[in-house]
């Protein structure tokens, strides 16, 4: 179970002079298993808390303990997947994948079975020995997604990991991460501005406001699972649709509260 | 000389469409290759004509068959080689050690802010001076062996080195850190397996200035108390107005410079590839 507790975080100007209220004592509990959709605009400080929860960032104000030990860094069982792939040009797929279990010390023969294992996982066996700048954006975000498979996390923070994508591989990248995501159900804390990806992937979506970053709904999404079998069926069910248009709703709201909206 | 900016590393051109066709090739390589070679053959023919003929004054421009004839001579009866060896000793401990301490160097000054505030005062200095000016002083402290003359070629391109990799570190992509920071990775681990690679076409594009600079630092070591060497080969030939011998020792400075160059670039394409394909 990941707690945030009263966490406020402040960015200062590089003049010092003025200072941007990223969040503002923010508490959220969630539990173990479940998925988990930061939704807001821009500057509502979804990446940072994702950042502070993950233990990239320290906050200003308040903590957050992950399993009932206080987050203060980066950890084993956390892993990470960034907007734009943040692949190393200069490895391979599997060079990229190998990456943190070379970091962690992990004995090579054992590295390559798990390197083969995550790179099937999510369908690049036979990419291998490419290196991103050969590889479409879908690709490279297998790979980062790979990367992350392959710590073993349980707690998979993914920070918009499909933003950079074009729509139709966005919808089915978003399949896809259903399917691995009902094989082994990880605590996944998922950023995204999209209304429908939140509402078709999560457990849960948390709503963000802007000025100060703060949350303004949490709402249960109940949609049956798996969603990923029969995904045309759940997109246009009155459910989904329901979901959708209140959601929109309230983030319309904010989005007209802003001033450059 | 004495002014040294970091360069950055060439990347080749986005690629263009691919079209066909004699024109096509034409107007993309062939007459780049005619103007290449066209130049450089005009001007060798035009300076032999000149020669012949009796417009240039054969003792202060010689001729290139004067030269050609002169190194075939130099290379045959082996007079050249003691020279080159000598040369060749100091470029390659003096350019050696530059690297072995400019990179570390640079790494640590580009991700450390102590040690860059601490060191940059001493490397502002010395890339701002003539560093030859510091070959008497190098001759009083290390005698006018071979330690002060690879001594000199150091102090010239290590400098280079250090601005070079300190600027090839701070491009380094923050998000990388970031990711690597996210998966554990210790400073070591980051310095070896994120900045190092980031920063190698930055270290390239250095070694190849500084092989620049070393050709230069070891032609003026030589100059000073030195017997052999293509610096003392290129002088003495002065002073006697041998202008052909000068040109030999010119020109095998200028190949060994154009070759190592043409290394470093085919280096810098196996090394960092994604320089040359971000785009592909």
């Amino acid at each position: 179970m990941i707690e945030i507790r009263g966490v406020s975080h402040r960015y200062i100007s590089g003049d010092e002079t003025k200072i941007f209220e990223a969040l503002s004592n923010v508490s959220l509990k969630i539990e173990s298993g479940t998925f988990v959709s930061f939704l807001g605009p821009s500057g509502c400080g979804k990446t940072t808390l994702l950042r502070i929860a993950n233990g990239l960032i320290t906050p200003s104000d308040g903590e957050v303990w992950i399993d009932g030990e206080r987050v203060d860094g980066p950890a084993p069982d956390r892993a990470m997947v960034f907007q734009e792939f943040n692949l190393l040009p200069w490895r391979t797929a599997r060079g990229n994948v190998e990456f943190p279990l070379e970091v962690q010390g992990m004995a090579r023969a054992e590295r390559d079975q798990v390197v083969t294992r995550a790179l099937a996982q999510v369908g690049l066996d036979r990419f291998g020995e490419f290196y991103p700048h050969q590889l479409s954006g879908g690709m490279k975000q297998r790979i980062g997604l790979a990367r992350a498979l392959s710590v073993g996390p349980s707690y998979l923070f993914m920070d918009e990991p499909f933003g950079a994508l074009d729509p139709q591989i966005r919808e089915m990248m978003q399949l896809e991460l259903m399917k691995l995501w009902d094989s082994d159900r990880k605590t996944v804390v998922f950023v995204t501005h999209s209304v429908d990806e939140a509402v078709f992937l999560s457990d849960r979506v948390i709503m963000f406001g802007t000025s100060p970053g703060r949350v303004i709904a949490d709402i249960a999404i109940d949609l049956p699972r798996p969603r990923w079998t029969d995904d045309e069926a759940i997109k246009t069910s009155p459910k989904f649709i329901q979901f959708r248009n209140d959601i929109w709703r309230q983030l319309k709201r904010q989005l007209v509260a802003m001033p450059d909206a | 000389m004495s002014q040294t900016t970091a360069t950055v590393p060439a990347k080749s051109p986005a690629p263009q469409r691919r079209r066909s066709g004699v024109a096509y090739w034409w107007r993309r390589s062939g007459l780049i290759t005619v103007l290449r070679f066209g130049g450089i053959t005009a001007f060798i023919a035009l300076w032999e004509i000149g020669a012949r003929a009796g417009w240039l004054d054969p003792l202060f421009a010689s001729s290139p068959a004067l030269i050609v004839e002169k190194l075939v001579q130099m290379v045959m009866d082996g007079s050249i080689w003691p020279h080159v060896i000598a040369s060749a000793q100091i470029a390659g401990l003096g350019f050696g050690l530059s690297v072995l301490v400019g990179v570390p160097m640079g790494l640590l000054m580009g991700r450390s802010e102590t040690i860059r505030a601490t060191l940059e005062p001493f490397t502002i200095a010395l890339n701002a001076s003539p560093q030859v000016a510091f070959l008497p002083l190098l001759i009083i402290w290390l005698g006018i062996g071979l330690t002060s003359k690879v001594a000199l070629v150091f102090l010239g391109s290590f400098i280079i080195m250090v601005i070079n990799t300190e600027a090839g570190v701070t491009q380094v992509d923050k998000r990388l850190v970031e990711t690597a920071h996210s998966f554990m990775a210790n400073e070591r681990q980051i310095m070896m397996k994120i900045i190092l690679p980031s920063a190698l076409p930055y270290i390239i594009a250095g070694m190849r200035l500084a092989v620049g600079r070393t050709l230069v630092m070891v032609v003026v070591a030589e100059i000073y108390a030195s017997t052999k060497g293509l610096g003392y080969l290129i002088f003495q030939a002065g002073g006697l107005y041998d202008t052909a011998q000068v040109f030999v020792g010119v020109f095998v400075l200028a190949t060994a410079g154009v070759l190592l160059n043409g290394l470093l670039r085919w280096a810098e394409k196996r090394l960092a590839p994604w320089q040359h394909l971000q785009n592909g």
